[in-house]
């Protein structure tokens, strides 16, 4: 929704009718700048929060997040609870097809949910509430008995507890629905190299995307550093098309700060042993707002609780919220020596795990950084083989129950997953403070900040309009005045 | 030989437009013969159109002759009936004439005055001696009456008013205006939204509406649709909605919208000339470049170009088609469908319109810039100044527009469909873009 005019704001009008203006078509080509090329195609897999938004170019979700909540994707209607919250009947659009044409049915819907609880999925707290994904995720062959295909269009989904909020994970890009050729249903398709060195990647526009074709006629995505995305905003036009930027940090004039999502946890590993109270006072006592403030570049807010605010219904009362812990006096403690293990990819926990290493030192407790790359770093998070690690969890379910669902897998599996799931599902909104307290000291983790991307549009880029849960559709992109090539 | 006399005779006296005699021998009757025998009848037209008061003059004159009156006509600001006493006239008819709101009829008002002097009365010269008689008549008004009854001041695209006619739930996607049903008559709005399609009067009031089927339809991101009110064989109301097969035909009988057919080609615009058919691009809600004056879903597009809207100009003209096209830029197409001129800066929503009756159409056209408050302008091609009126901020987003006489003065006006918030929704105000100079302040 841009440049509107203040009376047809937030209305359920598209972009360009608001702006007074009509797409254009012709010839549009997005170029779609990242901090760095997208390394996980797998909507099921990735867990980069820059990698999930980007999965939007080729995926569609069964639903989707709008102003006035959840809205049908791919899906005919939002699905109603059934039986007490424990069952779900979705139900397609008719004629939905696959990037490729095929056709994208009740079987397909159902097959991409069941992968989600395939064991080592990182995002199988989507499928965890499901009749029999536990057995499934142990390791049993098959698919959860809670998935079945009634009709052509038509799953019912059974769940094991009562998840009235459990349509808030179809609005996930996990729950994206895949074909068994890999095509999603998103506005684009295919991932074709465009320089010789495959820095940027094209998709076409897909004719058969169930909100119609998108605007633009293909879409890049690839790597630009800040410096080199400023000049190419500044020229308009980037080489592979027209730009959109999406960093932690402005790249120009009319950047658009999506909410902040990702939220960093310190979590205590269980080999701490009897250091664990001494960190956690440590950690306890970390000044989060300048955190937030000083190391993060993109939107960010410090965690008082939890989840962050983008997640959560309403503002917490202020009882409930966590009181800023206090600095505390130096005191002499036990020599105590531990690591912090941190994603080796991400600059900015870098910068962060360096500041907690100084804030412990402070407090008396030695540390050491250990950093690695994302094949290493969640297998061993998920064994529990750290000592204290800075964990970022892109929280992706617009609900609490399911967002904490997410923090809970993350940090402590899927035992945690299920409780915190049951425990903060319809919960009214007076009691959610303190059961988000209970669950981060369940999950003995320390809230940190949670940070969030911009997006950066060339001038020129129209229909620009983040969803309230940060995700963008890129087919609503279009072109004014014919500046595209 | 006697016919060959009346024959000649008929040449020789042609008659007067149907509309002014009709009326003229209806005030005739209304008045009726001299009553005893006092035919010395001064005439007065009054208050009418310049162009219009000497053949009604004429048209009277001949009615109430034919009813055995000596007329004799009174010209002149002075007041007709002193100076009718002081020619010796029996009477005087003061008649006031125009059109009557709707623009569909001519009406006649005469205030038929006794003058003749009294013999009971000769000491109260300025006594009427029998009570004045108020007489009155209408007629339809034919496009020749129209014409004559165009007021005083003519039409300038300069000189423009904006008024909202009515608001319609949702957003309009197309608009057009013509006569739907064929008789001449009046012209009526086709507003054609995702969902409904909406027939209104002139005036702006809801004669019909009916709701339009969404299955079958393919999605498109922009909503879009063509509108055109014609001759489209079984009705006279055509509309394509992007995404659809094809296009539907509705009549206008009994107060609703019936179902007449369907059309293998999107109804761009049609006119007195001819109707232009066209495609969605597919998949968008685009035009592809598919111009044709008949229906051929076959018909290859003349380019790979693709339109946001085409209109024509109801009354034809050096360009009587324009097409949009990407970032503002009309295509102002010839008979032909050649390209005449362009002009850029056109926003989303416009029409061909011959505002000011030159016989060439303006362009209104809203200004479509994003991040600018949306303007109404009316652009002459080839003129000097090339924006002869740009309006004041208009609230709202305008998507679409048609031309048509919708005041009924004979000369074109525009509708524009401007999209604004209403009721936690959208609505669409039609805004009525007119030089009438009844209208215009």
């Amino acid at each position: 929704m841009t440049r509107l005019r203040a009376a047809l704001a937030g209305l359920l009008l598209p972009a360009a009718a608001a702006a007074g203006v009509r797409p254009t078509y012709c010839g549009c080509d997005l170029a779609i700048g990242l901090p760095a090329a997208p390394r996980q195609w797998d909507p099921a897999r990735a867990m980069d929060p820059v990698d999930l938004l980007a999965l939007g170019v080729h995926h569609a979700t069964p639903l989707v997040v709008a102003p006035a909540g959840l809205a049908p994707g791919l899906l005919a209607e939002v699905p109603e609870p059934q039986a007490g919250g424990r069952a779900f009947r979705l139900v397609l659009k008719p004629d939905l097809r696959f990037a490729d044409g095929t056709p994208l049915g009740a079987a397909d819907l159902a097959a991409s949910l069941a992968r989600l609880a395939q064991p080592g999925t990182p995002h199988g707290w989507i499928a965890l509430p499901i009749d029999g994904a536990d057995a499934v995720l142990d390791g049993r062959p098959g698919a959860p008995a809670g998935i079945q295909v009634l009709s052509d269009r038509e799953v019912l989904v059974t769940l094991s507890f009562p998840l009235p909020d459990f349509p808030a994970a179809l609005a996930t890009i996990p729950a994206a629905v895949v074909s068994a050729r890999g095509f999603g249903a998103g506005p684009f398709a295919g991932a074709r190299p465009v320089r010789a060195d495959g820095a940027f990647v094209q998709a076409r526009a897909n004719d058969a995307c169930a909100q119609g074709r998108p605007f633009a006629d293909t879409a890049s995505l690839g790597a630009v550093d800040p410096r080199g995305a400023a000049r190419q905003l500044e020229r308009a036009l980037s080489e592979d098309g027209l730009l959109l930027v999406l960093r932690p940090e402005a790249a120009g004039p009319g950047a658009v700060a999506l909410p902040a999502r990702t939220a960093t946890y310190a979590a205590l590993g269980p080999r701490l042993g009897a250091a664990a109270d001494a960190v956690r006072a440590a950690l306890g006592s970390i000044d989060r707002a300048e955190l937030a403030r000083l190391y993060v570049r993109g939107p960010s807010e410090p965690l008082a609780t939890l989840l962050p605010s983008a997640v959560l219904p309403a503002p917490l009362p202020a009882q409930a919220a966590a009181p800023a812990p206090a600095p505390g006096p130096r005191r002499a403690a036990p020599a105590v020596r531990i690591a912090l293990l941190v994603l080796s990819a991400s600059s900015e926990q870098r910068a962060v795990v360096q500041r907690l290493q100084v804030k412990l030192f402070d407090r008396g407790i030695q540390s050491s950084i250990e950093t690695a790359d994302a094949e290493r770093f969640w297998p061993r998070v998920t064994a529990g083989d750290y000592d204290v690690a800075l964990v970022p969890v892109p929280l992706l379910a617009a609900r609490p129950a399911i967002a904490a669902g997410e923090v809970a897998w993350a940090l402590r599996g899927a035992a945690a997953a299920r409780r915190a799931m049951a425990s903060l599902s319809a919960l009214p909104p007076s009691e959610l403070g303190p059961a988000l307290q209970a669950l981060a000291r369940d999950l003995d983790a320390i809230p940190l900040f949670a940070s969030g991307l911009r997006a950066t549009p060339a001038p020129a880029l129209q229909g620009l309009a983040p969803r309230p849960d940060g995700t963008i559709d890129f087919g609503d992109l279009w072109v004014w005045q014919g500046a595209s090539r | 030989m006697c016919l060959a006399l009346l024959a000649f005779a008929l040449g020789a006296a042609p008659a007067a437009p149907p509309g002014l005699a009709g009326v003229a021998e209806a005030l005739a009757a209304e008045i009726g013969p001299p009553p005893e025998g006092r035919r010395g009848l001064a005439l007065a037209v009054e208050g009418v159109a310049p162009a219009l008061a000497p053949p009604l003059e004429s048209a009277l004159a001949a009615a109430l002759s034919r009813r055995g009156y000596a007329v004799s006509p009174l010209r002149g600001a002075a007041d007709p009936e002193p100076r009718a006493r002081e020619a010796g006239a029996d009477w005087v008819v003061r008649v006031r004439g125009g059109l009557a709101p709707g623009r569909t009829e001519i009406a006649l008002v005469g205030e038929l005055i006794p003058t003749w002097s009294s013999f009971f009365l000769q000491r109260r010269p300025g006594v009427r001696p029998v009570p004045p008689r108020l007489v009155q008549a209408r007629a339809a008004a034919d496009p020749e009456t129209l014409l004559l009854a165009r007021p005083g001041r003519a039409a300038d695209a300069s000189r423009v008013a904006i008024r909202v006619l009515a608001r319609v739930p949702g957003r309009v996607l197309a608009l057009a205006v013509g006569d739907p049903v064929g008789d001449g008559a009046a012209s009526a709005i086709l507003a054609v939204t995702a969902g409904e399609a909406i027939l209104l009067s002139g005036g702006g009031a809801r004669l019909a509406s009916r709701p339009l089927e969404l299955a079958g339809r393919r999605p498109v991101r922009d909503p879009a649709a063509t509108a055109a009110i014609g001759d489209f064989g079984g009705g006279r109301l055509a509309l394509a909605v992007a995404g659809e097969p094809a296009g539907r035909v509705f009549a206008w009988q009994g107060g609703r919208l019936e179902p007449a057919g369907t059309i293998a080609a999107a109804p761009l615009c049609a006119t007195d000339g001819g109707r232009i058919f066209g495609a969605f691009a597919p998949g968008k809600g685009l035009l592809a470049d598919v111009l044709s004056p008949t229906i051929d879903p076959e018909a290859p597009p003349r380019s790979g170009r693709e339109w946001l809207a085409v209109a024509a100009a109801p009354r034809g003209g050096p360009y009587p088609v324009a097409a949009l096209g990407a970032g503002g830029r009309l295509e102002l197409l010839r008979g032909d469908l050649g390209t005449a001129g362009v002009l850029d800066g056109v926003g989303a929503g416009f029409a061909l319109a011959d505002l000011d009756g030159d016989g060439t159409a303006e362009v209104v056209a809203s200004t479509g810039t994003p991040g600018t408050p949306e303007r109404v302008r009316v652009l002459e091609y080839g003129a000097a100044v090339a924006v002869a009126f740009e309006s004041p901020p208009i609230a709202g987003a305008i998507l679409a527009g048609a031309a048509g006489d919708v005041t009924g003065d004979g000369i074109d006006d525009a509708v524009l469909a401007a999209v604004v918030a209403a009721d936690g929704g959208v609505a669409t105000d039609l805004l009525l873009v007119t030089a009438d100079p009844r209208v215009v302040p």
